[in-house]
């Protein structure tokens, strides 16, 4: 009830904000909190091409919030969320995160956005406070004080690259992807998954990133070529345009396809008559049967209604930032970066996914590998705690 | 000069002293508008006053900041560092001219074309930086790149940035105020006028640009320690055009316009960013509004201010503008079998005609005939099919405006063709330049001080001259006719070519100016070639008149004998040869 | 390997033929009007999202044509009205009014439709073979129909009075208002055919792309370039320019790589651009 006062207090600032006479004034008139909160800000596309994500990410963490405050808080403190935009460039967001540690004195920082702006926030935050990442990326970050908690290249293919094999009945495969690090980054690691399975790579196209691309010409060359698999690390719109092109050609009753970065939004969009033995590989589906899955999206309707953003991993990580904050705040007892750096490792939290385990600042958890059927997934295996192979000590 | 100092040292101390007044966080805000800011006022300049909009500033601030990145990975933590910044700075600026120079080379043609170049090339460069991981660390981009030694804090580079922009608009202003500020808002005026004076039009248009990239790199060489990052984000099309709409907003003309743009525009998408979900649609509006209500920019706002920056300095003291190189003699022109086409309409179908010992030539014809074709091939406005153009001696394959005018020739065309938005002195100014200036002239305020004997005297002769400061679009169109007969003039040309120079004046005018022309003939010992249809006026003044008809030569001699001529009485009194 | 030359070639054709078609609005407005309208992908956008309501409300997907005329006609009369003709057409002004016209238009369907990606089914299914390669009807159709249009409004462009008009206006506004043409209406009917053409573009490559507001921002880059190559203001320049733009990047993205294809797009807009900024056939 306390809060839920504040909220609208809240609110009811911002409105006023936007009739300009707020707007350009220093941080003081800002609503000073009560000394007990502990603030966290919240990093999420409200903007940019992820904006997709948005909603659904300021639900999952409102939702994360509130479980943790509902079971005594952080730290005996109730927390209380200052969100961000995260779909700007990296300046823009680091200059937001500035402000979140500055003049809204936030202890701690989640956010679900690209590595470009990750690097832009670690710049300024400078391992001054607990920076938790949650969606899946490439790796190969070790910035101090910064915990990650989403998928990394390793988790998504190594389990589930020896079931696909096994699914489309053949080893031959034709990797595309959009032309940048985490597509590039990620069919690196594929190949030699691939190679250990006895596999051959048989085609690489890579598509310049954010360009106008169509994909006739690479439909083509893959119904030529024959491929078993198809290993796609497209990302937003180019995974929808390439996948629709693909099925319109014919091809998917033949070929099997392997998705990197597909989640319900973007299945959406590809569409019931293009998704035909597609696959995806992820450690969250809005649609898994685990219990706490249950009854967390059951929580989301119950306060959202029909009006419910659709979960995805992406979203469903900022709802387990606070969950594994919560946790490893209570083992250190501490946010102080030391403490709190020291105490999560081996630190096993559950979120909706089951459970994760913390190595390496990273975190071992299951992965689902699901057959598309229409516009829902299907999960047909998963792994259970799958290691990330970072080393960040 | 005292106006200007104090001026602009009230904008340094302003800007050094906000962080006491908005605190931390904000000055390490507007320490990022900053630099968008020095951009932005990169963009206003090029568009603003030489009329060539930028739509890839992104890529030259993106270049500088790469090129800082690297240089800051070298360097460490040596003062050395520091030299980082005029480095990019100028390093970019030197790439900008050389790019744009090659750009606008031999093209006079105004348009989208260059925009949509800068466009291209910044879409391009942003693909090589995500792809080139090697070199630029691919999408995620250069991390880790070391600060400034010596500033840490998140207020430290603030002041640096600070003073930067603060000398950025004290150049600005000091540059619009210069005469190459002049000579950039008469390009963007009338570039075709400028080109018949003489200037360098290509390299007055890239000089424009090589400011605009200078300021960039300034932006790019401190946003590389300011971020400690540096990624392909800033050559995407998105940050060129938020640069922009900056200028737009703040008002492109204005020296301060653009910083304003991106200070306001930055801090109020900022604000709104992380209150207001739907903050774009209030960002559309506004920038909606400000386009059809304040077409000059937040600055119309800020009229104060503008009047501030932009005030005219006092006129300054007249001195004697240096001599102009010349050869006495008359020049001469010969065509030889000219011919010129456009489309399928033949325009001059073998022309062949040449100057003689005579000092006034007039050339008649009924419409049509290829009079003003003529002038127009022979100075480089059209191009010619086939024959030779010989001009004073000399086989000249390709005529340009430029060499043309530079050669000798001075021209006033049919319609009065003057800068209008300038004013009257720098109309002038901008004609006595031409062929004077040496070295770092444009540069030096005293030149709108220049003047010469033939200069006082036409002003002397035509008394509205004297009203300096007024626009030329004020004027009326017999003045402006005089106005561009005087600018043909005062740059003292062995050739005068003019094309109906009494067209629209009154009887009064049209004897001063006959008057002002025979006088300024024996002053400059000058040649001159006049179109005319006025036989009272070609009685009056013609040594030779010369007939074109159907863009040939038909017939020549003097007036008398013209009139008596049956193939010309044929033309003129209907019917075809 | 046969077989996938035929494949390339058809998708050659393909990419020119879809590009000529979304280029067209573009050629109409800019090509005839000389108004900058960069938020023309958003009215292509508007076209989609109608012909995703059309398909949604159970109806046959041709009725999405005239339903996206009229969406994105109706749009275009108030923008002509309170955006265009308030700047007298003037090529610099309209292009920043429509960048925040373009803003304003996707942040509004986001209102209305958030942002995810709505997928349109292809109305026509199943594939034709042509020299024996297997190739989809649907997009076979397009291509047919982008060339009829091409061709119908070649004809009807040096025939018709209207065009003779739209010519005149745009040579010699003064004269042709002179003469007894309306220019100002003549203006307003050219932006908004323009606009309405846009629409239609859009429930073509609705069932072929992610629908999404911001669709239209990337849709637009080439279609410039195409323009700018091919030269404004005439039918032969269109398809030439999309020609060029559309077929050196299909055919470059098939033997090289999809990068490299794009950067020569670039590449070689920009050496039209610097040498021939009118273009290949441009309006005399």
């Amino acid at each position: 009830m306390l809060t839920s006062l504040k909220t609208s207090r809240r609110e009811l600032l911002r409105a006023a904000g936007v009739g300009a006479l707020a707007i350009g004034a220093p941080a003081i008139i800002r609503p000073a909190a009560a000394a007990d909160t502990l603030k966290i800000g919240v990093l999420v596309a409200d903007s940019g091409p992820a904006a997709l994500f948005g909603p659904a990410q300021r639900a999952a963490a409102e939702f994360g919030a509130a479980t943790v405050n509902a079971k005594g808080g952080l730290l005996g403190r109730q927390v209380e969320i200052v969100f961000a935009d995260a779909g700007a460039p990296p300046a823009e967001v680091a200059k937001s995160a500035v402000k979140l540690m500055l003049s809204d004195k936030v202890e701690l920082i989640f956010g679900s956005h690209d590595s470009a702006v990750r690097q832009g926030v670690e710049n300024v935050v400078k391992g001054k406070i607990p920076y938790v990442y949650t969606p899946c990326f490439e790796g190969d970050d070790c910035s101090s004080n910064v915990y990650f908690l989403g998928e990394t290249p390793e988790q998504q293919l190594q389990k589930a690259l020896p079931k696909i094999v096994e699914l489309a009945h053949g080893k031959t495969f034709y990797l595309i992807g959009d032309d940048y690090v985490w597509a590039r980054t990620t069919n690196e690691k594929a190949k030699k998954y691939i190679a250990d399975l006895g596999g051959t790579v048989v085609a690489e196209d890579y598509y310049p990133f954010g360009a106008p691309n169509k994909f006739e010409t690479s439909v083509a060359k893959i119904k030529s070529a024959k491929p078993a698999i198809v290993l796609e690390t497209l990302v937003g719109g180019d995974n929808v345009n390439f996948n629709r092109t693909f099925a319109d050609f014919n091809l998917s009753d033949d070929i099997v396809r392997l998705s990197c970065l597909l989640e319900e939004n973007t299945l959406a969009g590809i569409g019931k008559d293009a998704s035909k033995n597609l696959y995806s590989s992820f450690g969250y589906f809005a649609d898994i049967d685990l219990p706490q899955n249950k009854a967390f999206i059951a929580e989301l309707a119950k306060k959202y209604g029909d009006k419910a953003p659709q979960q995805c991993t992406i979203s469903k990580g900022l709802y387990d930032a606070f969950v594994f904050a919560a946790a490893a705040a209570a083992k250190a007892k501490s946010l102080d970066a030391g403490k709190f750096g020291a105490a999560v490792e081996g630190l096993t939290f559950d979120t909706p996914s089951g459970p994760m385990t913390v190595k390496h600042r990273h975190t071992d958890k299951n992965i689902f590998l699901a057959r598309c059927d229409g516009t829902k997934f299907t999960i047909v295996d998963t792994f259970s705690a799958v290691p990330t192979q970072q080393a960040c000590s | 000069m005292a106006s200007f100092l104090v001026r602009n040292g009230l904008i340094l101390v302003v800007l050094v002293l906000v962080p006491v007044f908005v605190g931390e966080f904000w000055a390490y805000q507007l320490g990022l508008y900053f630099l968008y800011a020095l951009a932005a006022m990169g963009v206003g300049l090029a568009w603003g006053q030489a009329g060539i909009l930028p739509l890839g500033q992104g890529m030259f601030v993106a270049l500088a900041a790469y090129l800082a990145a690297y240089g800051l990975l070298g360097f460490g933590s040596s003062p050395l560092a520091y030299l980082i910044i005029p480095a990019a700075c100028i390093a970019v600026a030197l790439f900008g001219f050389a790019f744009a120079v090659t750009i606008f080379r031999g093209r006079s043609e105004q348009g989208p074309s260059f925009s949509l170049i800068t466009l291209a090339l910044t879409l391009a460069a942003f693909q090589v930086a995500t792809t080139w991981s090697s070199v630029t660390g691919g999408f995620n981009g250069l991390r880790n790149i070391s600060g400034l030694p010596g500033l840490d804090g998140f207020l430290d580079l603030y002041y640096l940035i600070a003073v930067v922009l603060a000398l950025a608009i004290a150049a600005v202003d000091y540059l619009v105020r210069a005469p190459i500020g002049a000579l950039w808002r008469a390009v963007a005026d009338n570039e075709r006028r400028l080109a018949f004076l003489g200037y360098d039009v290509a390299a007055l248009k890239a000089a424009a640009f090589a400011v605009a990239c200078g300021l960039a790199g300034l932006a790019g060489a401190l946003y590389a320690p300011q971020q400690n990052l540096v990624t392909p984000d800033l050559a995407g099309f998105a940050f060129s055009g938020d640069l922009v709409i900056f200028a737009a907003a703040g008002g492109r003309t204005a020296v301060l316009g653009p910083a304003i743009g991106a200070i306001v525009v930055g801090a109020l998408s900022a604000e709104l960013r992380d209150r207001f979900p739907w903050w774009e649609i209030v960002i559309a509006l506004f920038f909606i509004v400000v386009v059809l209500r304040l077409p000059a920019g937040l600055m119309t706002l800020f009229a104060r201010l503008k009047r501030l920056s932009i005030a005219r300095s006092p006129a300054p003291r007249p001195s004697r503008a240096p001599d102009k190189p010349r050869i006495a003699a008359p020049l001469s022109v010969a065509f030889d079998e000219v011919r010129v086409r456009m489309g399928d309409v033949t325009i001059l179908d073998g022309l062949s005609v040449r100057t003689g010992d005579e000092a006034v030539l007039c050339v008649i014809g009924p419409n049509g005939a290829g009079k003003t074709s003529a002038l127009n091939v022979m100075t480089g406005a059209l191009p010619k099919r086939g024959g030779r153009i010989v001009i004073d001696g000399v086989d000249v394959p390709r005529p340009r405006p430029a060499a043309v005018a530079r050669s000798g020739v001075g021209r006033k065309f049919q319609t009065p063709s003057v800068f209008q938005k300038l004013t009257i002195d720098e109309n002038l100014a901008i004609a006595l330049w031409a062929g004077r200036w040496r070295g770092l002239d444009l540069l030096r305020p005293s030149l709108f001080g220049w003047t010469t004997p033939l200069l006082d005297e036409m002003r002397r002769r035509f008394g509205f001259l004297r009203s300096g400061a007024k626009p030329a679009s004020d004027l009326s169109h017999g003045e402006r006719q005089i106005l561009e007969l005087t600018m043909a003039l005062v740059t003292e040309p062995r050739l005068l070519l003019l094309d109906e120079p009494c067209a629209g004046l009154s009887h009064e005018e049209t004897a001063a100016v006959i008057d002002a022309i025979q006088w300024a003939r024996h002053e400059l010992n000058l040649r001159i070639i006049i179109i005319e249809h006025d036989m009272e006026l070609v009685r009056r003044l013609a040594d030779r008149v010369v007939v074109l008809h159907q863009g040939r030569f038909l017939a020549d001699g003097s007036v008398e004998e013209v009139q008596g001529n049956p193939d010309v009485r044929a033309v003129y009194v209907g019917g075809s040869r | 390997m046969e077989s996938l030359v035929v494949t390339q070639a058809i998708n050659v054709a393909y990419e020119v033929l879809i590009l000529a078609a979304l280029v067209l609005g573009l050629a109409v407005v800019m090509g005839l009007l000389n108004v900058l309208n960069i938020a023309h992908g958003e009215f292509v956008m508007l076209g989609s999202y109608t012909a995703y309501l059309v398909q949604k409300a159970g109806l046959p997907y041709l009725a999405a044509v005239p339903a996206a005329a009229v969406v994105c006609g109706a749009i275009g009369v108030v923008v002509e009205r309170f955006l265009i003709r308030p700047l007298r057409y003037d090529p610099f002004e309209t292009l920043l009014a429509t960048w925040g016209l373009g803003l304003l238009l996707r942040k509004l369907v986001e209102l209305g439709f958030g942002r995810g990606y709505r997928s349109v089914d292809i109305p026509i299914s199943g594939s034709i073979n042509i020299f024996g390669e297997a190739y989809p009807t649907y997009r076979l159709v397009l291509m047919v129909v982008s060339a009829v249009v091409l061709v119908a409004l070649f004809v009807w462009y040096l025939r018709a009075p209207t065009g003779a008009r739209i010519r005149a206006m745009v040579g010699n506004p003064v004269l042709a208002e002179a003469v007894g043409i309306r220019t100002r209406q003549l203006a307003r009917n050219t932006f908004v055919a323009g606009t309405a053409w846009a629409g239609v573009a859009g429930v073509m490559i609705a069932p072929l792309t992610p629908v999404e507001p911001f669709m239209g921002l990337t849709l637009i880059v080439n279609s410039f370039f195409a323009l700018v190559v091919g030269g404004m203001g005439t039918v032969t320049g269109l398809f030439a320019g999309s020609a060029i733009i559309g077929g050196l990047q299909s055919v470059l993205t098939a033997a090289v790589s999809p990068t490299t294809a794009y950067l020569a797009m670039l590449v070689l807009s920009i050496l039209f651009l610097w040498q021939r900024p009118r273009g290949l056939f441009p309006r005399p």
